[in-house]
């Protein structure tokens, strides 16, 4: 109601301008004196419509409309006003399209909107107001040179001697002579040559990967050139001075923004089941439920669980048997420490962390997808790393900055060390990466693949979503636009789409190739190119004795063969900074077209205290290296960063556990779940810290603690547990506990308080290995080269007998078993597996040629050692393959099922080969059965 | 595990979000009803950005719809290669007026092979009208032009990228970059399956050879790998591992069958209350059912030898083509929710040889797709059926020379600005010819179609509304239509 009087007004304020304009618009638009004044007709628009929001006391997007400074600055992510180009204005875009105001509430009438329309088209002038900025500066010049001119006069080429990326180096010119002439467009080579399009040169586009520049481009060139090339000053942006407008001191103080808090254990009244604080911790919130840790589990399952859970392998026989005669208190303890320090901990956890990194072993999107040789190698780093148990904090430093760490190029010898840095920074190389082929190779190509490392880095390493700020500034978290880039702007010297290192091959497959393109660096360890050249030159002077001697088809068989043992030239996939960074220019609404302010590198703002600047060095002297991304790596793994170690820890949990204290592992931020053990999860990220970032000291504190050997028994009408658990007694030293009542299910619906452990299907690399190993086939070669897999003609993916993480990672031909049991495709990497349960996998189980082979050889081995006793051999297969002996009721199920098969196949073959084949099928059905799958 | 309670219903309504007219999500609240189902519904699709758990549907049981349905399945006839549209269905006189001029210059950036180009080409074939509804549609499909009135034809399609594999990925999926869901997996993921023995998506894929992308093209994306197509082989056996190589004797197979299941009964009975071990008994069940449908569906000798005729079986250079075709229409009848055919390589990238490899294309494909469309409506099944027929961009309206640079095979490069697609069946307008492009056929200026707006009208066709089906993907409220509006063509709607 009581807006009507201004609308009023308003309204008859538009009418009488509206009817101006619209008086005979096609003559106006020929008369340069009908452009709509900014005093008198555009000002009080901005006033009427848009200063509530966008004035002198509310700056939203930091856009204020009510001087000719503010919007001459324009908003977050640049300008809003393009003069001369309203298709590319944002605020005319908006007004046009009824976006703002918002809510459609009071949006402007068509002719305002022509006003504004026509006041930008006729070059957004002010009346006056002195212009306090050059209307064109290099700031909207070089966005445009980088990316229609510096593929070919830049860093990498400088064609006809020109580099064009900064104003001075234009001046200097090329063998032509100056890029331009200040002051005079007409004199100037630049303007000409693109006047007459001989240059970018249109047969040439596609090689280098650039379009030609639009009309308005070269108008803005040949302005800035005529008003004499003027420049902004560049004031450095570092984050935090000034603070972040964007970012408030509420935004901080969001659970997952603040540094982890100390806290004090809890006591709890089951205090005899509190092993460790994780118990205490646990404990505390099923209490206040009136709820309570389930049972200890027995003895065989905790041993199978835990096998599971550190080696992705299921325990041998043998292994059953030793841990059940031990009877130390510390059994339980002891084998955790085996089983920690097995090489096959670094093969289950590694594989881990390569979903979040997104291994792949080619390229993708693309019809073919490149090959990435060597990227094994980093595939092995990451497994010895956790073997090695390196720090994690060390472990993300390695993968961020591992160029930046020490001195590979002057190093006088290349120790496994520097070797390691380099291969660990292919963790930023694993986006999938069309940009090798010309057509899928541009800039937005490109700045597609840093989206994506970007996202990887974002959600598996830091638990923010960054992908939205590409854009826009975040709608949830407090992370403006620019943070984005400012993170792009860490990544410059390395990721530049201006400045793009391709993958390719060159040469790849011949026995001593040259090299293997662009992004391959050649220092491996001293002591590995000192044995592959002894090796080759062994080699050589073998063939040149055979070929000093009488050549015979023998000697040019020999010649051959040796030739063939020749070991490929090295080569490390890796990342590196070049030291030459593009500057970095916000993105609007993340087209590569419109570039907005400039930024410097910085982390997320709401992430640092708003006071001190993001500083960085090259590392040593002489580097060719900014030090931005070490700078950021420090930055990262400071002890009490407030996502750093959560995040981590988190997902350590996660895989023990089923589902992380907060279950979105990837997103800790606004739109993500919240803990629901704040107080555990805080108190485990500084445990992690202060046993110096140890993961297998993480293992050993949750897998030790009551909450994980508790069975995994649902509460509800039965206690089915009771049966098995007569079997074996609880393990170690644990009290003698009350079987007490289990929880009704509805106070625990989803089990988020952990009262009784998750009962979890294997993963399909688990599902895999164990076939293989349980079949006696499981080949433990570690390291090298991925495993090759055969595509069939019908489309199924055959994988050899190596462990699952050795298999060749191809993103368009993921092995078939593996892929029907949810071995996910990265895209780019993937922080929570999907669990699905389809008829396929029971077809794929049932009657897949090589699942049946892997049944015939399980018969076998049964057989072996158990020989011909029908109850024996069932007893055998079920120690073999469930780690335990079966129940009564399946003893007698597979005994009178084994009698039945035997006697039909009798009727069809010798009685020897009857029992052998009827052996098959009932290995083959306990390789099918739910308790081969799930794990208690 | 069908969440039943008031609470889910009341969190997702407090953190609504405001949804263009007239599918509000109040009204969409309204109209599925308070029922256990549309709980279900809700949950699947009503994942608000503040719920605490996210749920995302892990099975492919039936779901309602947001609003009554026009068509119950979905034919996606798949044109690999970017057919032509100033040679099908959008006559351009001003080409052969033009025919000849140079034009290059005027669409450099817009051209992938510029070597190659040359100048204005007419089209070497013949325009008439067709139909009651006068459709233009040229004497390269002389067998489609018998149904115009049952297609509604969109002149006036874009895309934005000219290249096969980025563009493949965008009518497939809505996005540039792969990874995304494709149509199918939306359609399935939203919609469910009626039919519990077949899969809910079947591709039916060339045996001369995968598409560009390959498996991308009916990729699940970040949903639940269930989601995704399944390729049903057309011939052997149509679904990898469906039987084993050496099959036992059916007396051995049913002892191991009941001793499997007797085992896992057991080990159910010791695990009260978890339903995945309930699903997992289900599996092996629905397995063994899927080996006689799957099946049954693929034999085409329970067909009379006057439909395999319709379909152009038994003859080239239909035979192929019409196989998938007559399989198509055996799966909906089935109760399969999407079925998507390709053929090989890419037919429709006529870049030489207009006149006789496009063509060519067309007699592959022309007789069977007729056959389809006069075989679903005499047995009542276009109505519940969408046909769905296109490809990844159109093609320009100048020429593109061979090597030889001989006029006489030259063929069309690739044009992202303007392509036609039609639609047939249920909830289709038939006889309608919608937007328009310029004079030259080079770009799509009157009533233009996005990918996203095509999208969301066949979603919308199916009851589906593109704003209300979405994940939260990493931070994202990720769709098929993603973050620009789409729009639905209602101009094109029954």
């Amino acid at each position: 109601m009581k807006r009507w009087p201004l609308l009023l007004l308003l309204s008859i304020h538009i009418w009488h301008g509206g009817d101006l304009l619209m008086g005979s618009a096609v003559a106006q638009e020929k008369s340069a004196a009908a452009v709509p004044s900014f005093g008198k007709d555009v000002r009080p628009l901005l006033k009427s419509k848009c200063w509530r929001c966008h004035g002198e006391e509310v700056r939203k997007g930091e856009l204020a409309l009510h001087t000719s400074a503010g919007i001459r600055k324009g908003s977050e992510s640049g300008p809003v006003v393009v003069p001369g180009e309203s298709a590319k204005s944002r605020l005319y875009e908006l007004v046009r399209d009824g976006e703002m105001p918002p809510d459609k509430k009071n949006p402007l009438t068509k002719p305002e909107v022509e006003i504004i329309r026509r006041w930008i088209d006729g070059g957004a002038r002010f009346e006056n107001e002195a212009a306090t900025k050059p209307e064109v500066t290099q700031h909207d010049i070089v966005p445009i040179l980088l990316l229609r001119c510096t593929a070919c006069h830049g860093r990498q080429k400088r064609e006809g001697g020109l580099d064009l990326r900064t104003r001075a180096a234009m001046l200097r010119g090329g063998t032509s002579g100056p890029a331009f002439v200040s002051g005079k467009p007409d004199e100037s080579l630049i303007l000409k040559r693109l006047q007459r399009e001989e240059m970018p040169p249109r047969q040439r586009l596609v090689e280098a990967m650039v379009k030609p520049m639009e009309a308005s481009e070269i108008e803005k060139l040949t302005r800035w050139i005529a008003l004499g090339a003027p420049e902004a000053a560049d004031e450095p942006d570092v984050a935090g001075t000034p603070a972040d407008p964007l970012v408030s001191t509420e935004d901080r103080e969001f659970w997952s923004f603040q540094r982890p808090r100390p806290v004090t254990v809890p006591n709890v009244a089951h205090a005899a089941r509190v092993r460790n604080p994780v118990d205490a911790f646990v404990l505390q919130k099923l209490e206040e439920k009136g709820l309570s840790l389930s049972p200890e589990a027995d003895r065989l399952t905790l041993l199978r669980r835990a096998s599971f859970d550190l080696t992705g392998l299921p325990p041998e026989p043998a292994e059953a048997e030793a841990f059940l005669a031990d009877d130390d208190p510390r059994a339980y303890e002891k084998l955790i420490e085996r089983l920690l320090a097995s090489p096959r901990y670094g093969e289950r956890w590694g594989r881990h962390w390569l979903d979040v990194a997104g291994y792949a072993d080619c390229e993708g999107r693309r019809e073919q997808h490149l090959p990435r040789p060597s990227v094994w190698r980093y595939r092995d780093y990451v497994i010895r790393s956790f073997n090695a148990d390196k720090p994690y904090d060390r472990f993300l430093q390695e993968q961020l900055a591992g160029d930046e760490l020490a001195d590979y190029e002057h190093a006088p010898e290349i120790t496994q060390e520097i070797e390691d840095n380099l291969v660990a920074t292919a963790f930023l190389r694993m986006a999938p990466d069309p940009t090798w082929a010309n057509l899928t190779g541009f800039v937005p190509d490109r700045l597609e693949v840093m989206a994506d490392s970007m996202d990887v880095l974002g959600s598996g390493v830091m638990g923010l979503t960054f992908k939205c700020a590409r854009c826009h500034s975040h709608k949830f978290d407090p992370i403006p636009q620019r943070d984005y880039y400012r993170l792009v702007a860490i990544f410059k010297g390395a990721y530049d789409e201006h400045d793009w290192l391709k993958p390719q091959l060159i040469g790849y497959g011949g026995a001593l190739s040259a090299s293997f393109g662009e992004r391959y660096q050649p220092h491996v360890t001293t002591t590995e190119r000192k044995r592959i050249d002894e090796q080759n030159v062994a080699l050589q002077r073998d063939i040149d004795a055979l070929k000093a001697g009488p050549q015979t088809a023998e000697t040019a068989k020999q010649i051959n063969e040796l030739a063939a043992k020749r070991l490929p030239e090295p080569r490390l996939f890796t990342l590196w900074d070049r030291g030459e960074p593009s500057p970095t220019y916000i993105y609007r609404r993340g087209d590569y077209q419109i570039s907005g302010t400039l930024v410097h590198a910085g982390p997320p703002a709401v992430l640092t205290d708003g006071q001190t600047p993001f500083e960085f060095v090259p590392p040593w002297p002489d580097a060719k290296s900014t030090g931005r991304r070490l700078a950021f790596a420090r930055w990262l793994t400071q002890p009490n960063h407030p996502l750093t170690a959560r995040v981590m820890v988190n997902r350590v949990w996660k895989h023990h556990f089923g589902q992380g204290l907060v279950k979105s592992v990837g997103n800790f931020g606004k739109t993500g779940d919240r803990p629901t053990h704040p107080e555990l999860l805080d108190w485990l990220a500084q445990e992690f810290v202060r046993q110096r970032w140890s993961l297998k000291e993480m293992h050993r504190l949750m897998m030790t603690s009551s909450v994980y050997r508790q069975s995994s028994q649902r509460g509800s009408e039965g206690e089915g547990e009771r049966e098995r658990n007569t079997n074996n007694t609880a393990a170690g030293s644990s009290p003698p506990l009350p079987l007490s009542p289990s929880p009704p299910l509805h106070q625990d619906p989803d089990n988020r308080l952990l009262s009784h452990m998750p009962l979890r299907r294997m993963e399909a690399e688990l599902l895999r290995d164990s076939l293989l190993l349980v079949a006696g086939q499981l080949d433990e070669t570690r390291f090298g080269p991925g495993d090759a897999v055969t595509v069939r003609p019908d489309g199924l993916v055959l994988s050899g007998k190596r462990r699952s993480v050795y298999v060749q990672q191809l993103r368009k031909h993921p092995a078939s078993l593996l892929e029907s049991f949810d071995l996910p495709a990265m895209n780019p990497n993937c922080l929570q597996r999907a669990e699905s349960l389809v008829a396929p996998q029971a077809l794929h189980l049932m009657n897949d040629a090589a699942v049946r082979e892997l049944a015939r050889q399980f018969a076998d081995r049964v057989q072996r050692e158990a020989a011909d006793d029908p109850k024996r051999q069932v007893q055998r297969a079920y120690w073999i393959a469930l780690t335990r002996p079966p129940s009564d009721e399946e003893l007698t199920a597979c005994l009178q099922t084994l009698t039945a098969l035997t006697e039909q196949w009798t009727k069809q073959v010798p009685a020897a080969e009857a029992s052998r084949k009827a052996l098959v099928t009932l290995c083959h059905t306990i390789m099918n059965s739910a308790s081969f799958l799930y794990v208690d | 595990m069908p969440p039943t309670t008031d609470t889910t219903f009341n969190a997702q309504e407090g953190g609504m979000k405001k949804t263009p007219d007239p599918f509000t999500r109040r009204s969409f609240f309204t109209s599925v009803g308070a029922g256990l189902q549309g709980a279900a519904l809700l949950h699947l699709l009503g994942d608000d950005l503040f719920a605490s758990e996210p749920k995302v549907a892990t099975d492919l049981r039936a779901r309602p719809t947001h609003f009554p349905a026009q068509a119950k399945s979905v034919i996606q006839l798949f044109m690999n290669g970017g057919p032509s549209q100033m040679d099908l269905f959008d006559p351009k006189t001003e080409l052969d007026l033009h025919h000849g001029e140079a034009y290059f210059n005027k669409i450099a950036g817009e051209v992938e092979n510029v070597t190659d180009a040359g100048a204005l080409m007419r089209s070497p074939f013949k325009f008439a009208k067709h139909g009651e509804c006068g459709m233009s549609v040229s004497n390269a499909l002389p067998h489609l032009t018998k149904h115009v009135d049952d297609i509604a034809l969109i002149r006036s399609l874009f895309t934005t990228n000219i290249t096969h594999e980025p563009a493949l990925y965008i009518i497939q999926s809505g996005h540039m970059p792969s990874g995304y869901p494709t149509l199918g997996s939306w359609v399935v993921y939203g919609l469910g399956c009626e039919c519990q023995n077949l899969p809910a998506y079947v591709v039916l894929d060339d045996p001369l050879g995968l598409p560009i992308n390959g498996v991308e093209n009916w990729h699940a994306g970040f949903l639940p790998p269930i989601f995704q197509g399944t390729r049903f082989r057309s011939t052997g056996s149509p679904v990898l591992n469906l039987r084993p190589e050496a099959a036992d004797p059916p007396e051995i197979a049913r002892l191991q069958r009941d001793l499997l299941n007797q085992l896992d009964r057991l080990h159910q009975r010791q695990r009260p209350s978890q339903p995945n071990l309930d699903a997992r008994i289900a599996s092996y069940e629905l397995a063994a059912r899927m080996q006689m449908s799957a099946t049954d569906a693929l034999d085409l000798s329970q067909e009379t030898r006057q439909t395999q005729e319709l379909y152009g079986i038994g003859r080239e250079p239909t035979d192929s083509y019409g196989r998938r075709c007559l399989i198509a229409r055996r799966l909906v009848e089935r109760g399969v929710r999407f079925v998507q055919l390709f053929i090989n390589a890419q037919i429709w990238d006529n870049h030489t040889g207009l006149a006789t490899d496009m063509k060519a294309a067309c007699d592959r494909t022309d007789l069977p797709i007729a056959g389809l469309l006069f075989d679903l409506k005499q047995r009542g099944l276009l109505d519940e059926t969408l046909i769905v027929w296109g490809g990844e961009f159109g093609r320009l309206p100048i020429a593109q020379l061979p090597k030889d640079k001989d006029e006489r095979k030259a063929g069309r490069d690739h044009n992202k600005n303007a392509a036609c697609c039609w639609l047939a069946g249920g909830g289709v307008k038939g006889g309608t010819t919608y937007g328009s492009t310029d004079d030259l056929g080079f770009a799509a200026v009157e009533n233009r179609v996005s990918v996203p707006d095509w999208h969301a009208t066949i979603l919308h066709l199916l009851g589906l509304h593109h704003e209300e089906l979405f994940v939260n993907e990493h931070g994202l409220k990720e769709k098929l239509t993603g973050v620009q509006s789409a729009r639905v063509v209602r101009e094109i709607l029954a």
